[in-house]
């Protein structure tokens, strides 16, 4: 059969970010798929080359604007491990909730723009509009909607008074409440599921193969969380991995709702578990200049994250390597697309959650 | 490298059912004993809580082959290792011929790259 | 015939991403959800470059979308206006000497408003659209 290339992107009204895909299609059908990205490529893993160890976190943060607070504080906590600096207990609580709440604020935004692919721009603006009442609490105690620079090397930069943890868990809890109608519509709605339902299926074992990460992986029923390997204090947390089987477009929607109130009921854990007493350290100074390298593995709203940082004795790093969720995503999405319908390829990138600065850095 | 002793571990993780975590390379600057620099590359390898690297140093020219029969992501980090660190990378799965990243720099980490730009700082390489 | 107000209330924007962080192509999707909600001033957001009268571009310039952002401004009708949203899109920003980078959004097209910030807020945002918009209308008296 006659063969046609289509090509997808770089500008194209589904995609917030520019990638290209060309379409190898017989008739309606994709039969493969070729990826272009570096349309954001700006080369920052260089800059470690002209930005000292101690500012090159404020260049981490703008990986990516939305899992920025999770770079940064990978980051913090890779320098820390190289450095053998120990970091106060309540630095480390603190970097847990603020991690937790950038999952939820980057679900329910992800939900949103996968709402308005599938056609529900209502849906879209529900979802955006409760991600806000996230971005209030980020602003209040961080003074950023979007990127805070509260994380340094040997703790974090501002104290949450005992008084405001109690209220934040208030009104996520309140937050929750008031999405658990938006959850019910995105997981029961018959259009949706007609939409999403047994559409791009990635089976358990072709996950592994393409070795995806995050709810990817966890809606082929994978249960892959970096959490689970217990650091960052998640150890001392209730905590079981959201797992769904299908592996369809509908179950990676699933996943992610389901995190949604997972995280919220984390932060809730998180308050009751820290020791009590604002005004207790939440900064060990850091001295001297690093040597030695290490990797280190987070679980980010996408999926499992890992940087390498190598430094050699001087004020400058020799390298910092960061290979983030979609990275190891795109071999799954390019899978996905081939032999799917032209008309479902854009919800089957969206539902791989794609980050494409966070890709190419 | 030892490509064949290489590939076979390899082969191993992958009969483990471990998964490909990451592939990495960092440039060696040129140093009187190593005219060119080298590459230090990682192949690193994750199951459950456990991860594990494999690492060889690679001289700028030398082979090495993909992984991309036996770890299906390999190809990506493969492709991304041969057009910013230059490593001879061959037999990629799919291969993009150099047209992944289409960087305005060629070849930005390669170890003499390196060397120019910090020379170019003032900076001792 | 008289064009006099003819964009005064509902300029339609093109959005391009250039190479930013995502930080402001989420505040400008932000400005168009319910908190902030710029289609109550009538700015709508098309994904057709003929469509639209205003360029909103964020992130810097690369070797690789030199191209795509000349022919999405190309594509646009007359009087247009760019407006460059968030330090990278002014002048490249923290990543403006990284390899891949060759600066603000003036390197290549012609920018009516800059938009400061990094991340910039949903205000400023607006606030840049709003000041496009006179632009746009100045410009649109001078070819009448």
């Amino acid at each position: 059969m006659k063969r046609t290339v289509v090509p997808m992107g770089p500008q194209h009204p589904v995609l917030p970010e520019p990638i290209v895909l060309d379409l190898v299609l017989e008739d309606e059908k994709v039969v493969d798929a070729i990826p272009t990205i570096g349309y954001i490529h700006r080369g920052l893993e260089m800059m470690v080359e002209r930005v000292e160890f101690t500012e090159f976190g404020y260049v981490v943060e703008r990986i990516c604007g939305i899992c920025s607070f999770m770079h940064g504080m990978g980051y913090a906590v890779a320098m820390e491990k190289i450095m053998a600096v120990e970091v106060p207990e309540r630095a480390s609580w603190l970097r847990l909730i603020w991690a937790e709440m950038s999952r939820i604020h980057s679900h329910l935004l992800w939900l949103g723009l996968g709402a308005d692919a599938f056609g529900f721009e209502n849906l879209f603006m529900h979802c955006w509009r409760t991600r806000e009442e996230v971005l209030d609490i980020f602003e209040k105690t961080t003074g950023g909607r979007i990127i805070f620079s509260v994380n340094r090397i040997g703790g974090v930069r501002r104290d949450i008074s005992d008084s405001e943890l109690v209220a934040i868990v208030e009104k996520l809890q309140q937050l929750g409440a008031g999405f658990a109608e938006t959850a019910r519509i995105f997981e029961t709605d018959p259009s949706i599921r007609h939409r999403l339902g047994g559409v791009g299926i990635l089976t358990r074992e072709d996950a592994h193969a393409v070795d995806a990460v995050g709810p990817m992986a966890r809606a082929s029923g994978i249960p892959l969380d970096t959490r689970l390997t217990g650091t960052y204090l998640y150890d001392h947390l209730d905590f079981e991995p959201v797992l769904e089987t299908a592996g369809d477009c509908l179950a990676r929607v699933v996943v992610r709702v389901r995190e949604i109130s997972q995280s919220i009921d984390l932060i809730r854990q998180a308050v009751q578990r820290m020791p009590k007493g604002e005004g207790a350290p939440i900064e060990t100074k850091v001295r001297g200049l690093p040597t030695g390298e290490t990797f280190e593995r987070l679980e980010q709203p996408r999926g499992e994250v890992i940087y390498y940082i190598k430094a050699n004795g001087t004020k400058y790093l020799e390298r910092f390597r960061a290979r983030t969720p979609t990275f190891a995503n795109i071999p799954a999405m390019i899978k996905l697309v081939k032999g799917c319908d032209l008309a479902d390829v854009p919800n089957i990138i969206m539902t791989i959650d794609p980050c494409i600065s966070c890709t190419e850095r | 490298m030892d490509r064949k002793a290489f590939l076979g571990r390899v082969g191993e993780y992958q009969k483990d059912g471990w998964r490909l975590a990451i592939i990495n390379a960092t440039s060696i600057l040129p140093t009187e004993a190593m005219e060119h620099g080298a590459f230090d590359v990682s192949w690193s390898f994750a199951k459950d809580g456990a991860f594990e690297h494999l690492r060889e140093q690679i001289l700028p020219g030398e082979e090495v082959p993909s992984i991309s029969g036996l770890f299906g992501a390999a190809f990506l980090y493969e492709n991304e290792m041969r057009e910013l660190f230059g490593v001879n990378v061959t037999g990629i799965a799919l291969d993009l011929k150099g047209q992944l990243y289409k960087t305005a720099t060629i070849v930005p980490f390669a170890p003499s790259a390196i060397r120019a730009r910090l020379e170019a700082m003032g900076k001792k390489a | 015939m008289s064009h006099v107000s003819l964009f005064k209330r509902s300029p339609w924007i093109l959005h391009y991403d250039g190479s930013s962080c995502n930080g402001c192509d989420i505040e400008v999707l932000a400005c168009l959800t319910p908190l902030y909600d710029v289609e109550r001033l009538g700015v709508v957001n098309t994904g057709n470059p003929k469509h639209a009268d205003i360029l909103l571009v964020t992130g810097s310039v690369n070797e690789r979308n030199i191209e795509i952002i000349q022919n999405l401004h190309r594509q646009m009708p007359d009087p247009k206006v760019v407006v460059a949203v968030g330090a990278c899109a002014c002048s490249g920003g923290i990543f403006a000497r990284a390899y891949n980078i060759q600066g603000g959004i003036d390197h290549v097209i012609p920018v009516d408003v800059y938009v400061p910030g990094c991340a910039a807020r949903p205000e400023s945002i607006i606030d840049g659209v709003v000041q496009g918009i006179a632009a746009l209308e100045l410009k649109h008296k001078r070819s009448a």
